[in-house]
């Protein structure tokens, strides 16, 4: 992906543009708000990375102003430790996704593999595949393979989000921000119970672990290879 | 200039700091110049001004009535005086009226006047000069009486009426009484209205001092406060007056500032103190990574150990952060309406697979449909820390529940455990940041789950009431409606 960084701080600019690079994508650094909004808007960009405090012209300021341009690029907003309510701040001048620094670089790539891959899959799918695991959106209903798998609504949402990011790690975070709504890290194995809870569910007998435990990421739902 | 000076040296022009540097320097002595500098004391110069005008019309008022009145009352006795001779001598012409005139005239008063003319001018009788023969009311000025004929009393009010053989009768008064009237008039004026001034001075003066006395004490007291002396209150008298209120005021401010400040003091000793294990442990970590890691594998062991020792200190910090700014009421601008039932309902959801896995049972007894006014993003952090705490904190087999229901007060949520609870001296305590039961310190966590619960239930104008479910703990807040 081609990826415009716009982040005033040498070092962690360059800590997010090496490991991502890293990663396969191609990192451009824009150090103000002017300059990020100027190369934002001439070149065609994959993905825009924004400090919300910017010098010159301030992260939110510059997506507000490309969003009332009409460009529409997916926006991850970078934000300081403690911000209560940056969070819808950033959100509504048309984020679409939010990291707190200092973040696990590990949040990081698979917040910025979900941001790139919306762009691809906007069209409506009505079921979800994952070998023989299947979900029905419309009947809101869930098979693997002939076993039809009883879920509950909030299993269900889980089982979606993490089958609409099939073959993507998906973090804790990520999880909780998503299917719970709670912006905030819970003391307890909150996110692991329910996968827990999930996996056992949608095991069959015999069939192989569609849900992997990623270490230090989060998990991932792939057909086995 | 001088005189615009308001008593607090709050002329507009003044920055904050000019303000601060007057407040530190401070005035002194109450002497005279001062005195006439201060608000009050303008004001009593204002209204004495007014008084003294308002005396002047009113003599002026009253002066004129009297005249007009003595005039009345002249010409009243004048015209009875005409009238009573005209008729005595009808029909016995002009040498009957100067037969009845002449010894009115010779007994007449002083101050009272007598003529009778005939046609040609000529003086028949009467105790004054001739006078050119003008019909109704005229007056007359007795020659002679040189410059006091000035005077209005002095002057001679009259009627003159035309009589029998085209003679003429003229019968005045002067109006010594008029003028004596108007100067007792004037005169007791005069001393009223330098009684009134000096009165309104003199109390302006009282006055003023009384409230430049007051202000002082406002001023010294915040003077002490600048010099450090946080404690400091302004002493209220109890009259309930504007002073008091102010003073009310400025001491619910200072008490919002001293325990705004203290809460920072023992943020930084509580980070302080809380922070140096973790931080050292990190350290020893690394140091002894650095000494004993033979293999790449357990330089990365020490690695990933050393990040989750810098995540959980980073959790602190957040905590912290989240709390101070909740506290500064930074959020309640982003509150909405919200279904709390709903929320409450997917918290229990939630947790109901925690407790579970713990061998624990979370039970909900909510009522449907509350509505409430709040944060959508810290209510839930709310009641998980409240549920995560009893979770945490309860061995197997417990029960915990949540219940909401609506109440006259507001909306009761009850967070109701049957664990160890907590011992009835300690339960302000737990509220405390960093504070943790002697029988927690060996579980991870930051020590500030209840108090960031304590923090957003401020927000929402409640608080989290600890008491003992015996067994276990019950957590109950009261969202008002």
């Amino acid at each position: 992906m081609k990826i415009l960084l716009m982040e005033d701080e040498r070092e962690t600019a360059g800590y997010v543009a090496q490991g991502l690079q890293e990663e396969g994508h191609l990192l451009s650094v824009a150090e103000d708000g002017r300059d990020g909004l100027f190369r934002a808007t001439g070149e065609d960009w994959d993905l825009l990375i924004v400090d919300r405090m910017l010098p010159v012209l301030d992260g939110v300021a510059v997506v507000r102003t490309l969003r009332a341009g009409n460009i529409m690029t997916p926006v991850l907003f970078l934000t300081t430790l403690g911000g209560v309510g940056d969070r819808v701040v950033g959100l509504n001048a048309g984020g679409d996704d939010y990291l707190v620094k200092p973040f696990a670089f590990a949040e990081l790539v698979a917040r910025v593999t979900a941001l790139g891959r919306r762009r691809t899959t906007m069209a409506a799918e009505t079921v979800l595949r994952v070998a023989d695991l299947e979900m029905d959106l419309l009947g809101r209903t869930v098979r693997r393979g002939k076993q039809p798998v009883e879920l509950q609504p909030r299993e269900f949402r889980l089982l979606e989000y993490l089958m609409r990011h099939a073959g993507e790690v998906v973090t804790r975070t990520m999880l909780l921000e998503n299917v719970w709504d709670f912006h905030f890290d819970p003391r307890t194995n909150l996110v692991e119970s329910h996968i827990s809870r999930l996996r056992s569910k949608i095991a069959g007998q015999d069939a192989p672990e569609l849900i992997n435990t990623v270490r230090g990421a989060g998990y991932c739902i792939r057909a086995p290879v | 200039m001088l005189l615009f000076r308001h008593p607090l040296g709050l002329r507009h022009r003044f920055g904050p700091r000019r303000l601060l540097d007057l407040i530190k320097t401070g005035h002194a002595s109450l002497g005279m110049p001062r005195l006439l500098r201060t608000t009050s004391f303008r004001m009593t110069l204002l209204y004495a001004g007014l008084f003294t005008v308002s005396v002047l019309l009113l003599l002026a008022v009253i002066l004129w009535f009297s005249t007009a009145y003595i005039a009345e009352q002249i010409d009243r006795t004048v015209f009875n005086e005409i009238v009573e001779i005209v008729t005595e001598t009808e029909g016995r012409g002009l040498q009957g009226l100067r037969d009845a005139v002449s010894p009115l005239a010779e007994k007449a008063p002083p101050g009272v006047y007598y003529l009778l003319q005939d046609n040609a001018g000529t003086v028949l009788a009467g105790n004054m000069p001739r006078v050119k023969p003008v019909l109704g009311v005229w007056t007359w000025a007795p020659p002679g009486t040189g410059k006091r004929i000035e005077r209005a009393g002095r002057i001679v009010r009259g009627r003159g009426v035309p009589v029998a053989e085209g003679g003429y009768l003229f019968v005045g008064l002067d109006g010594f009484e008029l003028g004596e009237m108007q100067e007792t008039i004037t005169r007791s004026f005069v001393v009223i209205l330098a009684a009134t001034i000096m009165l309104a001075l003199a109390g302006g003066a009282v006055m003023s001092l009384g409230l430049q006395r007051r202000v002082e004490a406002i001023s010294r007291t915040s003077r002490d406060i600048v010099a450090g002396d946080l404690g400091r209150r302004i002493a209220i008298r109890g009259t309930d007056d504007e002073f008091d209120h102010l003073a009310a005021s400025l001491n619910a401010m200072l008490d919002r500032i001293e325990s705004l400040m203290q809460g920072l003091r023992e943020v930084s000793s509580d980070i302080a103190h809380d922070l140096r294990t973790p931080l050292s442990r990190l350290r020893q970590r690394l140091e002894l990574a650095r000494r004993r890691a033979l293999s790449v594998e357990t330089l990365h062991e020490a690695l990933d150990a050393s990040i989750a020792d810098v995540d959980a200190i980073l959790d602190t910090f957040g905590a912290l952060l989240r709390i101070a700014q909740i506290e500064a009421h930074t959020k309640a601008a982003g509150f909405a309406e919200l279904d709390m039932s709903e929320m409450l309902q997917a918290m229990v959801e939630a947790y109901q697979t925690v407790a579970e896995e713990r061998g624990q049972m979370l039970a909900g007894d909510i009522e449907a449909g509350l509505w409430l006014v709040g944060d959508r993003e810290l209510l839930p952090q709310l009641f998980s820390n409240l549920i995560e705490n009893a979770i945490r904190h309860c061995p197997s087999g417990a029960r915990i529940e949540l219940a909401a229901h609506l109440r006259a007060g507001g909306i009761e949520v009850d967070v109701a455990d049957d664990g160890p609870g907590i011992p009835a001296d300690l339960t302000e305590k737990v509220l405390q940041r960093f504070f943790r039961l002697e029988r927690s310190r060996t579980t991870p966590g930051t020590g500030l789950g209840l108090s960031l619960a304590a923090a957003i239930a401020g927000l929402h104008r409640t608080r989290l009431d600890l008491s003992d479910n015996r067994p276990g703990l019950r957590i109950r807040l009261l969202f008002p409606r």
